[in-house]
């Protein structure tokens, strides 16, 4: 009695925060899902797609008991052994990633409301009634204020305490239960993200119901260097923004130069499109050495710790405007303005300046008077020659690389007067600096590259912020269907393996009508490559939501409009009722929109919880080679494992064998791979024979393209009658099918994994 | 044996249980040729890599053909192999195989049983050793070997850190030798 009692109180309060009396949409089961409530979805994806640990270290040192051994069968001193720790670590991460953006957004939206108060409305324009999608779906809030926002936001801020606990020495003792918690993490990181981009949008009046956003100046050589620079480092935009207006109040947006690296730069472009976007995060420390900017001001995620050191190297002055990273600097918000500025320009110290008015007139007050005293000049290739001369291809350069390549050659050839190997290397460099500072010669290897650094300037398209509600109408039928034959997401950072992979990657799938959507620093990196005609990715295809579009939705916490389009499909598209009804959102993602992820050289934290909330939502995620120290994967064994799923039409279990998709979390070793994989891994069980002759058509051609001809030895498994072959390859599938004696099958009706495994939900739910 | 620093540094080993350091062709060939049913997974590293001209893949092909080792082509491979006009005994993306291996009743690509021993020749070093960290976690069932010129501290036997490439061709070619007189 007590019991049932405690469960009512429980679900009046929820309905109370979620507003349940407003009769948008009925409440589902599972509005504000707490840690077990999709426990059993979870447990339905990790049965096919279990997890794969490759542990980066043996040991634990988690608490005062260890190190802890944990190789072969041992176990811990508190009894946990090696697999449950790497699920353990892989939370954490998937914790730190979601704390990010969920912090970025309490930040944002404090500040919005200060400025706006808490009852501005939220209003995406005319094109987006379905404003918040996850927010809606995974809460069962409808938000109309920027004050309804905080509701989401302290829901997601309960639930990454509950699940933070359970890391702590001896609790959690199963893998699977910490992947079930990662998973809620990563999906809570998708409501975090949603709150801060809406509440962007609404308070800063970035551009919204609009695909034709301005194309921002790209690159280094884009930044005007004559003029003084400020350089925004980070991810918020809260500071970047005041910086505006103030330069715009004071008539001084003319005479001072704007830039900024990592999404903070994305962000202020949305905000002004005469903000320039100097380079993804691998490009940081090499602008920063550069010393063009003259004020640097940081926010959070993705800045360099050591800022100050890097800083005061270059003869730049550094503000750190946010308390999540405040370097032990002086805080000076309560300090004589005058003051400041004469300490940064006498003294040349660095400050954190917490009150965004007065770091904005700090920081263009300083750049206008230290700017004409500071030399920015590029290195010639004869001084490049020059210093390059002390190297002694010593490999220590190397050993340390984190993208495991030889730069001292490189230098080596720079001595020469040959540039050919540097230049290529460049593209390759994650920017992590590690190599300077080892090298025992302290040959400035950063400075050797800026010979190698083009000068080209290129364009990025400005994030443009969710898909319009009417550009899901148009592509719903030909997403599910299979005639488009997938959304291609290229998304966070860019170092890892190679910068110039994703160019390649959005020119191939846009090329093939797929759509291509693009996010974060990846963004910049798809437009720093023009085509024979001198156009980037960004002017050569449309930038809507549509067959061979190239979309670019804003800033890293901006990924939540490409998972927010695949809700919208099920709710939009296929009406089903999103509120509070995550699994069935959920199961028609996995069963039905042909979506997949690249998160090509992820390196961070954020990267983890956002792959990972994908994966809930039942969209596969394609990672480059070196995030397999992510420690953990998705993978299924193709055939053997269970693909069998419910034909809610005719309420009976069907065993497919079709591994579609074959892998959640998967890693590919090269670009070339997953060329190939990006294909198969849009295949879905619900694509019409059409759909699927489509589909297979671009899986068999990437592979020929890329795997020196033949069929893929997989293809039996995708074709599930005749009509399902692609025309141009008709015979030959034909004949190999015979010469394996593959057997036709009927394709699912209503492909579902409802009903498969214990669930509130009840088939008929899934139908539409 | 005293830790050996692995040559890219990204790879030092966090832990206890690392590799057997071998540096004697004969020795490495005599574990080979003791293995009942090894398997060798052929990375894309040696389509960008040659030893005095010649290809790696020729090197590794030579090494399977000499002791009838089924391989595995990871990554496009495949497509380089093609070209040489062999065909691969099996195609797994990297952490497919690795994936496959460490089931104990996984029939192994010939559908004869699980592989013994697994070289690994060619993979990226960071990736190549996450994947033979899970094998030397989670398959106790096999062993594994490594033939990149690095020491890879997650691999039951690895060679050494070679600092010159001659030292890495004689052993290659040793290696070669020994397996075909057959030890
Ligand atoms: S948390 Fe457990 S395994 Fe880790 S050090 Fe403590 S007792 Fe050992
Ligand atoms: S560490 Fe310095 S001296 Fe040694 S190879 Fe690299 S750049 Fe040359
Ligand atoms: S800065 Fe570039 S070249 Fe140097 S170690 Fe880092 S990734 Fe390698």
């Amino acid at each position: 009695m007590a019991e049932v009692k405690e469960i009512t109180r429980k679900l009046e309060e929820i309905q109370k925060k979620i507003k349940a009396e407003i009769p948008w949409e009925p409440v589902g089961p599972t509005p504000m899902p707490e840690i077990p409530d999709l426990r059993n979805w979870d447990m339905r994806l990790l049965k096919t797609y279990a997890p794969f640990y490759a542990p980066f270290c043996d040991l634990c040192c988690f608490c005062t008991y260890g190190k802890c051994d944990l190789t072969e069968t041992r176990r811990g001193a508190c009894g946990i052994d090696i697999a449950t720790q790497q699920a353990r670590w892989v939370l954490l991460a998937c914790l730190m990633g979601c704390s990010a953006h969920s912090a970025h957004a309490g930040h944002i939206l404090e500040f919005l409301i200060e400025k706006h108060g808490p009852d501005k409305k939220i209003d995406l324009g005319g094109s987006i009634n379905i404003e918040a999608p996850h927010i809606r779906t995974v809460v069962g809030l409808k938000p109309e204020t920027l004050g309804d926002l905080q509701i989401a936001l302290e829901y997601v801020f309960k639930e990454i305490t509950h699940l933070l606990d359970s890391t702590n020495m001896g609790q959690e003792g199963s893998y699977l239960d910490y992947e079930s918690k990662a998973l809620h993490a990563g999906m809570l990181d998708h409501v975090g993200m949603e709150v801060a981009d809406i509440a962007q949008i609404v308070g800063f009046n970035y551009p919204t119901s609009v695909a034709d956003t301005p194309l921002i100046d790209l690159g280094w050589a884009a930044v005007d260097k004559s003029k003084p620079v400020i350089l925004f480092v980070g991810h918020n935009p809260a500071t970047s923004t005041v910086v505006i207006d103030y330069l715009r109040e004071n008539n001084l947006y003319d005479q001072v130069e704007v830039c900024g690296v990592c999404c903070t730069a994305l962000e202020t472009s949305r905000y002004s499109d005469r903000a320039k976007v100097v380079g993804p995060f691998s490009r940081q420390l090499f602008f920063i050495r550069s010393g063009i900017a003259d004020v640097i001001m940081t926010d959070e995620q993705c800045i360099r710790t050591d800022m100050p050191i890097e800083a005061s190297k270059a003869g730049s002055a550094l503000i750190a405007t946010l308390d999540k990273a405040m370097y032990g600097l002086e805080e000076a918000s309560e300090m004589d303005t005058a003051e400041i500025v004469r300490q940064m320009v006498d003294d040349k110290k660095h400050f954190a300046i917490l009150d965004p008015r007065k770091a904005a007139e700090v920081a263009a007050k300083v750049a206008m008077e230290i700017a004409p005293q500071r030399r920015k000049e590029w290195l010639t290739e004869g001084e490049a020659k020059e210093l390059a001369t002390k190297c002694n291809v010593c490999g220590m350069c190397e050993q340390v690389c984190p993208n495991l390549f030889n730069i001292g050659a490189g230098i080596a050839e720079v001595a020469k007067g040959k540039f050919e190997l540097i230049r290529e290397q460049f593209n390759l460099c994650v920017g992590c600096g590690k190599c300077e500072a080892e090298c025992p010669r302290k040959i400035p290897i950063f400075k050797i590259m800026q010979v190698a650094a083009s000068m080209e300037k290129w364009k990025v398209r400005a994030g443009r912020g969710p898909i319009m509600d009417t550009e899901i109408r148009t592509v719903g039928a030909p997403i599910t269907l299979g005639t488009i034959p997938g959304v291609v997401a290229l998304v966070g950072c860019s170092n890892f393996p190679d910068i110039r992979d994703i160019a390649e990657m959005v020119d191939e799938f846009a090329k093939r009508k797929y759509i291509v959507v693009v996010s974060g620093c990846t963004s910049m990196v798809a437009g720093m490559w023009k085509d024979a005609d001198g156009k980037t990715v960004y002017e050569k295809y449309s930038p809507a939501f549509e067959a061979g579009g190239v979309v670019n939705v804003g800033s890293c916490v901006a990924n939540s409009h490409i998972t927010g389009a695949a809700i919208k499909i099920a709710n939009i598209f296929a009406a089903l009722p999103l509120r509070g009804n995550y699994e069935v959102m959920a199961d028609y993602v996995l069963n039905r929109v042909g979506a997949v992820g690249i998160a090509w050289g992820a390196y961070s934290q954020k990267a983890a919880s956002i792959g990972t909330g994908c994966n809930r939502l039942g969209i596969p995620v394609i990672l480059g080679p070196h995030s397999s120290k992510y420690r953990r994967l998705y993978l299924s064994r193709k055939e053997e494992d269970d693909w069998k799923v419910m034909d809610a039409r005719k309420k009976e279990i069907v065993d497919t064998g079709e591994p579609s998709p074959e892998h959640l979390a998967y890693v590919c070793e090269t670009k070339e791979k997953a060329m190939v994989m990006i294909p198969k891994l849009c295949i879905r069980k619900n694509d019409t024979p059409q759909g699927r002759a489509i589909k297979l058509n671009h899986y068999v051609s990437l592979h020929k393209k890329y795997m020196g001809g033949g069929l893929p030895e997989d293809i039996q498994l995708f074709v599930r009658r005749d009509p399902d072959i692609p025309l141009v390859y008709k015979k030959e599938v034909r004949e190999y099918l015979q010469r394996i004696g593959w057997k036709p099958r009927e394709p699912v009706g209503l492909p579902t994994l409802i009903g498969t495994y214990p669930s509130k939900v009840s088939v008929d739910a899934v139908i539409h | 044996m005293s830790a050996v620093i692995p040559y890219h540094r990204v790879n030092v080993l966090t832990g206890i249980k690392s590799a057997r350091l071998i540096e004697d062709a004969q020795e490495y060939a005599g574990l080979i040729q003791k293995a009942k049913r090894p398997l060798l997974v052929l990375g894309p590293l040696l389509l960008k890599s040659s030893l005095d001209g010649r290809l790696l893949i020729e090197y590794a092909l030579e090494i399977a053909k000499a002791a009838n080792i089924p391989t595995c082509a990871t990554a496009h491979v495949r497509a380089k192999m093609a070209e040489l006009g062999v065909k691969p005994d099996s195609f797994y993306d990297v952490v497919e195989i690795i994936n496959a291996l460490k089931d104990p009743n996984w029939r192994g690509v010939k559908k004869e049983g699980n592989h013994d021993l697994v070289l690994f020749f060619g993979i990226r070093s960071d990736l190549g050793e996450q994947g033979l960290s899970v094998l030397k976690h989670f398959a106790p069932h096999l062993k594994t070997m490594t033939l990149c010129k690095y020491y890879f501290p997650n691999a039951n036997y690895s060679l050494p850190n070679f600092r010159k490439d001659e030292q890495w061709k004689a052993f290659l070619e040793s290696l070669i030798d020994n397996l075909k007189k057959g030890v």
